[in-house]
């Protein structure tokens, strides 16, 4: 089943002369546990594309379609639709310098998400210790961020990516800020989870050596989308 | 999830530094406040510890505490002869620095008639009331005087015989109770050389007019000396079922004086020596509420742009904005609720400390928690108008 599909996306930036074209009839579709990589160089239009996946950014035409339900067509979202809880319910968020909260610990970032959703107590507790036990950092589970590495900071980024079993996972450069050992590992993870959680993975990113064994790869250049595998 | 908690946490520092700063603005309202209460109290302290039914002064004067007003001392004979008067007793209140215990003191003086006139201290705490014509006093116990220590006033000195604790005059300074003749001596008493010289002036005023010769001059210089039998104020007490207006009016009519009651009395004060007081600390009070929420609210702004990437990122994982309201309002009122509290503490255990007296009320404690709680509701709108301006695109990218 299609949990994202995207038809003649376009999104035009300021006007007259001074109209910038971010993207320009970009179309889409992805499936459940599909891990998917955006390429292309800076300015390419890879912010713009995952802003509008993300329903964050309202583009200027087109049609979003995001796990059956039409959130955006033509020219405006669609009425009734609750956008910010779709994004905490049914999405997951990985940032390129990892964004965690800093006053909150390990745990604590994990269990924001879950509590957003009204998920408490013990059984909250215990999917958290779940999450940060298959990120392996359950031991780092009561540090604050400023006190863990790089990468361990993705892994608990990536922990509260996960909390509410999202049906789509958007990376924003999850590589950028670690070394490439560890940018490979987070890759692994990324796409161990698209096909054990079935949760559909798009990556963006501009460094060609972190996609290897992806589903597909589109490439973004001057707002225009290919698909190159 | 305590967002507004673990992020206060991780500044506590800063946090407590500022619940000691408002705090201390906060103590400082207080005490304002309890200021303005223990100067309207001491105002009027000494008008209704005396209470008498009329108060007659000089005509047009609101004396005697709010205005100067002098009147000869007999008239409170005139007085007693009106009908529906039971009693009128001679009253002077003045102000003076003397030496006290080898100290630089200010004081006033109350002179009463001792022998069972009005105007007394109303409650000895310890000792007793004056019992002699002469060279006894009554003080109150602030002025740092013991029983049985004997006080040089003018050209005498007194014996302290009794101590009060309420008798405070206007301005909150002590009072000392003398009787009527002894009051007016320290009030007008010379010295020698003083007297000497004075006549001596009157004695060639009068041998310049052509018409007296100097031994006729010489006969008439006792009329002429200054008359010390001066008061300042009749008290008066009515007979049972007296109309205190008539009485009022016959006393304005026939004697020219002015006459007030307690009630007027204690009307005059407030509204002429202690209103201004009381905007200058209602203005004071103000300014500095309006200090403390400004610096509420920028430490909360503070607070609030060092965590702009996190909000952006709670907006970006869906977290709705009452999420976001709620820590930024929650941090805003656990800062005003602390610092008041501070201040409240503060004060209540330093107010004895005051060289004035500060009176706390309850219920001023009240308005000022609920003006800090809105202040603080106001001092958190400018971090609260970013948190939620704040664009959850903001997230992504680099730092």
């Amino acid at each position: 089943m299609e949990v994202l599909k995207i038809e003649g996306l376009t999104k035009i930036f300021g006007s007259g002369r001074l109209e910038v074209r971010a993207l320009e009839d970009v179309s889409l579709s992805v499936a459940a546990g599909d891990l998917v990589a955006l390429l292309g160089p800076s300015g390419s239009g890879k912010t713009t594309m995952l802003l509008c996946s993300s329903l964050i950014l309202e583009p200027t035409q087109g049609k979003i379609v995001f796990d059956g339900q039409t959130i955006f067509q033509k020219n405006g979202w669609s009425g009734g639709v609750d956008i910010r809880r779709l994004r905490r319910e049914k999405m997951g968020f990985i940032f390129q310098s990892h964004n965690l909260i800093p006053f909150l610990t390990a745990r604590q970032n994990v269990l924001f998400p879950l509590s957003l959703v009204g998920l408490k107590g013990e059984t909250a507790q215990h999917r958290v210790m779940e999450l940060l036990d298959y990120m392996e950092i359950a031991d780092r589970a009561d540090y604050l961020p400023p006190l863990l590495s790089g990468g361990e900071q993705q892994r608990v980024a990536i922990a509260r990516a996960l909390a509410n079993n999202p049906r789509l996972i958007l990376a924003d450069e999850p590589t950028a800020s670690l070394d490439t050992g560890r940018g490979k590992k987070v890759m692994e993870l990324l796409k161990k989870i698209a096909k054990e959680n079935q949760s559909t993975v798009i990556v963006v990113t501009h460094d060609v050596r972190m996609i290897e064994g992806f589903d597909y790869v589109y490439h973004l250049k001057d707002g225009r989308l290919n698909q190159t595998h | 999830m305590d967002l507004a908690v673990y992020d206060l946490k991780l500044h506590k520092g800063r946090f407590i530094a500022t619940i000691i700063g408002v705090g201390l603005l906060f103590t400082i309202v207080l005490a304002m406040n309890g200021l303005y209460r223990g100067n309207i109290h001491e105002g009027l302290a000494t008008i209704q510890a005396t209470n008498p039914d009329l108060w007659v002064v000089e005509r047009y004067r609101g004396g005697p505490f709010n205005e100067t007003s002098t009147m000869p001392e007999f008239y409170h004979y005139s007085i007693k002869a009106v009908p529906g008067v039971e009693q009128a007793s001679p009253f002077i209140f003045y102000t003076v620095e003397r030496q006290i215990r080898d100290q630089s003191r200010h004081f006033s003086i109350i002179g009463y008639e001792v022998f069972g006139g009005l105007g007394g201290p109303q409650k000895i705490h310890a000792g007793r009331n004056i019992q002699q014509a002469h060279y006894e006093m009554v003080a109150q116990e602030k002025l740092g005087v013991r029983l049985g220590d004997k006080v040089p006033l003018g050209l005498h000195t007194y014996t302290v015989v009794g101590l009060t604790r309420e008798a405070v005059s206007p301005d909150g300074e002590p009072i000392v109770y003398l009787s009527l003749p002894d009051a007016q001596e320290v009030l007008f008493q010379k010295d020698n050389e003083e007297l000497r010289n004075q006549r001596e002036r009157l004695s060639r005023s009068l041998t310049r007019q052509s018409s007296l010769t100097p031994q006729t001059a010489e006969k008439l210089l006792p009329g002429l000396q200054p008359d010390t039998h001066i008061i300042n104020a009749v008290l008066v007490r009515l007979r049972p079922g007296a109309d205190r207006a008539e009485v009022a009016r016959m006393i304005k009519k026939w004697l020219f004086f002015s006459v007030y009651t307690t009630e007027e009395e204690t009307q005059l004060m407030l509204k002429g020596r202690l209103a201004g007081m009381t905007k200058q600390l209602l203005l004071f009070r103000t300014l500095l509420l309006i200090v403390s929420v400004v610096i509420i609210s920028l430490v909360i702004y503070t607070f609030t742009m060092e965590k702009i990437r996190s909000i952006a990122v709670m907006k970006l994982i869906g977290a709705p904005n009452w999420v976001i309201v709620r820590m930024v309002m929650e941090q805003s009122m656990l800062l005003t609720v602390s610092a008041f509290l501070f201040g409240l503490i503060l004060i209540h255990n330093t107010y004895h400390l005051f060289p004035k007296t500060i009176l706390l009320v309850p219920g001023d404690d009240l308005v000022v928690f609920i003006v800090a709680v809105i202040g603080g509701i106001l001092a958190s709108i400018l971090g609260l108008s970013q948190a939620l301006k704040t664009q959850p695109a903001m997230a992504l990218g680099g730092q």
